[in-house]
């Protein structure tokens, strides 16, 4: 086990594979490109996470220090992959710090880019201060600043959380489900009416998708505890009446237009492929899924396989996931890299 | 000249003037029909709080709108427009205006219970109907109903004496009602009541109409069943009068 195995990305997929690795002696080398460890969670500012309810700087900052903590594993911020040439178990990696490492196999856990709602502009995000992503509320809650209304700081009496925007929507050429925005929304819709008692949080969906176990704890739980209403309608176009922002649309069940005052709007945004993705696939050779994720090779002959052998894949990178399977699947992608470092060496 | 679109608009939606003048310009006649929007502007808040507080609608913020109440109602076969599904969708939303265009209908549930049976969610949409029903009476959108009169007539007797007397409850319904006495089938009763001559019987309920005999001890019971009927209505009253705060 004299080679390295090399992980892009420092994500709780990235962290995941990293320290499983390292768990039993193997090398890592581990290559972020923004300043600090952590992935979406910790840059983005994720407040209670789902399903433990941990925050996300205490559960993800454990990871991080214990990457950072672990003699086995070689952190580099700031840094990015600029060339991967070699053969599976004698990969040559060069590093945008100068540095060149030979790595047995290499792990991408390069994860996702949060839509960015300008590219919805019927809904109004960008246009009036009051319209905001899920993220955005997430900050106000792990900032500790509270849920309030951008343009005056008032704390909102009524909110709306629009689902999927930038998913399931083919006009701006995302088909797919972002999986993980239903259940964060109802997370978020109980943590406001916690905060809130008195404001009414309203959830506007075409389906509810909080699959498995989650249903019981997130979309039953706001309902039957938290009183969260949930109306089917697809949001035709945000507006402003001057003093409240002004969502327009049909209520399905009775078939009627509504145009229904709110203080605060929220954007349930989806995942998109990482940015990079065009860059990471010609710079490690792995070809990408008709969507821009990373294409995955069966599961049945190779667990996190990408296009390119000795190239593993996990988390977010492959297509919208949740941090605990992203986890899960770091560890699986470890497991198979260190098949191909042990028949290396 | 008719208009034939108009038959596809609400009634109460048509604004119509017989003589119209709108900045000097004469639109008197047909040209001065307008439409009411159909857009919802907004959500009643309270409504929701207020149908729950009445006794059967406390679970109506369970519903997810399946359906299998109206599917499964004994009174919708009968009648579409008989609706449990619809009617809880309107409450939770606060569409007021929407709810007691049905009110002529919401009180004809038959409490066959099959809807609270089928419900996944555990809503009890059958005793939201009696919520809806008792919330239509006392907002005084719709008459006390028959079975209403009988319920009032019926409790009060019982909290009076802790008894019931079936002639006393059947005089004051039809006065409440404002029914004869001489029903038909009420004389058709009692005279086969002399008829059969059973005596004792009817000793015990002439005494019983005269002297009205109480439940031993009553006064402490009475005295805290209307402590908790007064703590209920006290709590009624402030949601339906919006003083309750969620």
């Amino acid at each position: 086990m004299s080679q390295s195995v090399l992980v892009v990305g420092g994500g709780p997929a990235g962290l995941s594979a990293a320290k499983s690795l390292a768990s039993i002696g193997q090398n890592v080398t581990l290559v972020e490109k923004e300043e600090i460890l952590g992935g979406a969670p910790i840059l983005s500012g994720y407040a209670k996470l789902v399903p433990s309810g941990e925050w996300a700087s205490e559960a993800i900052g454990r990871m991080v220090r214990s990457a950072e903590n672990s003699k086995s594993i070689k952190v580099h911020t700031s840094t990015k992959v600029t060339e991967l040439t070699g053969e599976p178990g004698n990969f040559s990696a060069k590093l945008s710090n100068g540095t060149e490492v030979s790595v047995s196999s290499v792990i991408l856990a390069t994860g996702f880019t949060h839509f960015d709602s300008v590219n919805k502009p019927e809904w109004g995000f960008g246009s009036h201060p009051d319209v905001v992503t899920t993220t955005q509320v997430e900050q106000m809650i792990s900032s500790g600043k509270g849920v309030h209304c951008p343009s005056d700081g008032r704390k909102p009496d009524r909110v709306a959380i629009l689902l999927c925007v930038g998913s399931r929507d083919r006009q701006i050429g995302r088909e797919w489900c972002s999986k993980i925005c239903c259940t964060v929304s109802a997370n978020l819709a109980m943590e406001i009416r916690e905060e809130l008692p008195k404001c009414s949080v309203y959830i506007y969906y075409m389906d509810i998708r909080t699959f498995g176990l989650y249903e019981g704890q997130y979309y039953w739980r706001s309902q039957e505890e938290f009183k969260v209403k949930y109306i089917k309608a697809r949001i035709a176009e945000v507006t402003f009446d001057g003093k409240r922002v002004l969502l327009k649309g049909e209520d399905t069940l009775v078939k009627r237009p509504i145009s229904i005052p709110f203080d605060l709007v929220v954007h349930a945004i989806g995942m998109d492929p990482n940015i990079e993705n065009q860059d990471i696939s010609r710079v490690f050779g792995v070809e990408l899924e008709p969507h821009g994720f990373i294409q995955r090779a069966p599961a049945y002959d190779s667990i996190a396989g990408t296009s390119r052998a000795g190239v593993y894949v996990a988390g977010a990178a492959v297509g919208p996931e949740t941090i605990d399977d992203s986890i899960a699947q770091g560890q699986a992608a470890a497991m198979a890299a260190l098949g191909m470092a042990t028949n290396a060496a | 000249m008719p208009i034939h679109e108009e038959s596809l608009i609400r009634p109460e939606n048509l604004r119509k003037h017989e003589e119209l003048n709108i900045d000097n310009v004469d639109v008197s006649g047909h040209w001065s029909t307008f439409i009411e929007t159909r857009s919802v502007a907004d959500y009643n808040e309270n409504l929701e709080r207020e149908i729950s507080a009445f006794p059967g609608g406390a679970y109506i913020h369970r519903c997810w709108q399946c359906g299998a109440c109206t599917n499964s109602c004994t009174v919708n076969a009968i009648n579409p427009d008989f609706n449990p599904r619809y009617w809880i969708y309107l409450a939770r939303l606060g569409m007021e205006q929407e709810l007691l265009r049905d009110k002529e209908i919401i009180w004809q549930c038959v409490s066959c219970h099959r809807c609270t049976h089928v419900c996944p969610r555990d809503v009890e949409p059958e005793g939201v109907m009696k919520a809806l029903s008792h919330w239509l009476e006392a907002k005084g959108h719709t008459p006390k109903s028959q079975s209403q009169h009988f319920d009032e007539e019926f409790y009060q007797q019982i909290l009076e004496t802790g008894k019931i007397e079936e002639g006393r409850i059947v005089r004051n319904f039809f006065n409440r009602t404002g029914q004869p006495l001489k029903q038909p089938w009420l004389i058709r009763m009692v005279k086969n009541l002399i008829r059969g001559l059973p005596i004792m019987l009817m000793f015990k309920m002439g005494l019983s109409t005269l002297f009205r005999p109480k439940t031993k001890d009553w006064s402490k019971s009475k005295h805290s069943i209307e402590e908790l009927i007064e703590m209920r209505e006290l709590e009624r009253k402030k949601i339906l009068e919006g003083n309750e705060a969620s």
